[in-house]
């Protein structure tokens, strides 16, 4: 059996191995306790549990924003803990997208220049830059839009923008925290219809960490945190 | 590096039109600077060229070639021959004028009064070149020529001698044989000055003067003047020709004219320097809101894949548009205010206050392109220099403290 499969063969894309994350302090904050887990490509997996269960923490682990204290993180077999800080920034850049709560758009860049912009940090030719960014917006459903800046958008056209610009780069996995969140319900439902859609046709891999029920009720793979752990991790058909 | 700025070039743009008031705050405080220190700089510089001029263009020039000996001891003892052919050569130079006098010392006497003073023998058609005493006759008239045997006398020695035009005076001084002379002179006019010089100086035709004092052709003092960057060249070339001679620069001849001509240098430098520091503490101020203000947006670029290196080119783009936009207006603007003033700025309204401190009423600004460019690299220079340090925390802040970071 290769590393980066799994038991019944499908490839594994994150690979998390005994990480455990405590910010110093006064009183030293354990946030990640020994978690162990593997994402698998294709996978629609909701990260869900209580405030200060660790969502972010391990969501920052597994997109190269935060370095474990202890344990590994393997991203398509490139170990997280022993990359500097420019190889960490090229593999966000390549294999991670991400999506935010608080969206995180660029608001001098239209909806378009804000997708483009992953590309051009890529050094996309522009042509075959410009052709993706109109494709993915069009796949989340913002085609006509692509003039517009952030502040023209509503909440959820701009967490769409955000989907756009996270998948343009074609990453191993988008990492979502809270999607949702800053979202009226019919907004939501159709950020949850899109991601499950991309994730269902694209064959797009998401790691969603959310509390929004409709998110996990949706999502086909659900993992449980509880103080810094993982409590459950099952698959539903 | 061409791709990361046409990356960048368009995006920090948009950043400065983000946010307008403060982008337009910073561009016109770095306007105002540069703006102030150029014009003031430039004021100053024509005060400080009024002051030396006011001084220099009265009776020393730009440097006074002497007998040695003669300035310890200014009198009749220590004289020289006429300029041969060899020093009037170097003399005549383009850009060099010059005139020979008699210079000694003197007394003058009305019928009410008698006063020390100094008789100068002057050659009038040079010494209308060199000095400003011929063109400030305020009644009568000025000497005709060498010969000519009537006296200027300054307005104010005239009220203290209770005399005036057409009126005559005796003046008498000590011949080159050690005798008293005395003569008659009818004054011809009378010039306005300054105080010390209208009640020091008296003038007479150069033969006249040589004639009184049975100096033959001998003269006391030859006074030339060129531009500062020519003067020392002459001067080495006036010593080389004839090394018997003293040839002494206004700064040896004039200590308090050279002194006061460096505080104003002084004075200027640490003007300048202030308002540098003002406009400077402006400029960190803004830049660093600049940035602080977006450290959550910085840490979604570092996030999304954005290297630190691009980051701190942005922030560096950023100010490069904006101080370089306000420097060049701030320049321009200072160049087209001094060329609008190229009739000067007539000062007196407050004539007595400039004349105290020894400039002259109108003050000529001109612009010197070499300070303009120092500056303006310098200034801009330093815009871009403040914004790095907060630019290089922010390209390097970590991602997720940044995107935590209130805004």
């Amino acid at each position: 059996m290769r590393r980066d499969q799994n038991a019944d063969g499908a490839s594994i894309i994150v690979s998390c191995r005994d990480i455990s994350k405590t910010y110093p302090g006064a009183v030293p904050v354990r946030a990640l306790n020994g978690v162990d887990i593997s994402i698998r490509r294709g996978d629609f997996a909701s990260l869900a549990g209580p405030s200060g269960s660790g969502k972010t923490t391990l969501l920052n682990m597994i997109g190269g924003l935060d370095r474990p204290s202890n344990g590994h993180v393997l991203i398509d077999n490139d170990d997280l803990v022993q990359l500097n800080n420019n190889e960490l920034t090229g593999l966000r850049l390549h294999k991670i997208g991400f999506v935010f709560q608080a969206y995180n758009l660029i608001p001098v860049l239209s909806a378009l220049e804000n997708v483009e912009f992953i590309l051009r940090l890529q050094n996309v030719p522009a042509r075959q830059r410009r052709e993706r960014s109109m494709k993915a917006l069009a796949d989340v459903g913002l085609s006509g839009m692509e003039a517009r800046r952030p502040g023209h958008l509503s909440g959820g056209q701009q967490q769409r923008v955000a989907v756009a610009r996270a998948l343009v780069a074609r990453p191993a996995i988008v990492l979502a925290d809270e999607p949702t969140a800053n979202l009226d319900s019919k907004s939501a439902e159709e950020l949850i219809d899109l991601m499950d859609q991309l994730n269902q046709t694209a064959g797009m891999t998401f790691l969603i960490g959310t509390h929004d029920p409709r998110v996990i009720n949706r999502t086909r793979r659900h993992i449980a945190m509880t103080d810094g752990r993982i409590t459950a991790d099952e698959y539903r058909h | 590096m061409i791709e990361s700025l046409v990356l960048i070039v368009p995006l920090a743009w948009r950043n400065l039109l983000r946010n307008r008031r403060r982008s337009l705050i910073t561009f016109i405080v770095v306007i105002i600077g540069m703006y102030s220190i150029l014009f003031f700089n430039s004021l100053l510089n024509a005060w400080a060229q009024s002051t030396r001029n006011a001084t220099l263009d009265l009776m020393t020039g730009s440097a006074q070639i002497h007998a040695r000996g003669y300035l310890n001891d200014p009198t009749i003892a220590h004289v020289m021959p006429f300029p041969g052919t060899t020093l009037q050569h170097i003399l005549s130079a383009p850009g060099v004028t010059w005139a020979a006098r008699v210079r000694v010392p003197a007394i003058v006497q009305s019928e009410y009064k008698l006063l020390p003073v100094t008789l100068t023998g002057v050659m009038p058609a040079q010494e209308m070149k060199i000095s400003t005493i011929p063109h400030a006759i305020v009644e009568g008239q000025y000497l005709a020529n060498p010969s000519d045997n009537g006296i200027i006398i300054g307005r104010h020695l005239a009220q203290r001698l209770k005399t005036r035009v057409g009126k005559h005076v005796i003046v008498m001084s000590q011949s080159r044989d050690g005798a008293n002379q005395e003569q008659s002179y009818t004054v011809e006019g009378l010039f306005a000055g300054n105080k010390a010089a209208e009640d020091d100086f008296i003038f007479t035709g150069l033969a006249t003067a040589q004639h009184m004092l049975n100096l033959g052709g001998n003269i006391s003092e030859i006074s030339f003047k060129s531009s500062d960057a020519q003067l020392p060249s002459v001067i080495a070339t006036l010593q080389k020709a004839d090394p018997s001679l003293d040839v002494r620069s206004w700064q040896s001849l004039s200590p308090f004219t050279a002194a006061t001509d460096q505080f104003m240098h002084g004075f200027t430098l640490i003007w300048s320097i202030i308002m540098f520091v003002l406009m400077a503490i402006g400029i960190v101020n803004t830049q660093l809101m600049t940035v602080i203000e977006r450290v959550r947006e910085f840490g979604l670029l570092r996030a999304i894949g954005m290297k630190p290196a691009l980051i701190l080119l942005q922030v560096i783009v950023e100010s490069c548009l904006l101080t370089g936009a306000g420097v060049i207006a701030g320049a321009a603007g200072c160049v087209v205010t001094i060329q609008q003033l190229h009739n000067g700025i007539d000062l007196s309204f407050l004539a007595r206050g400039a004349e105290f401190f020894g400039a002259g009423h109108v003050l000529y600004l001109h612009v010197i392109f070499q300070q303009v460019l120092v500056f303006t690299l310098l200034v801009w220079s330093f815009g871009v220099l403040v914004t790095l340090w907060p630019a290089v925390k922010a390209a390097h802040a970590n991602p997720v403290e940044a995107m935590n970071h209130a805004a």
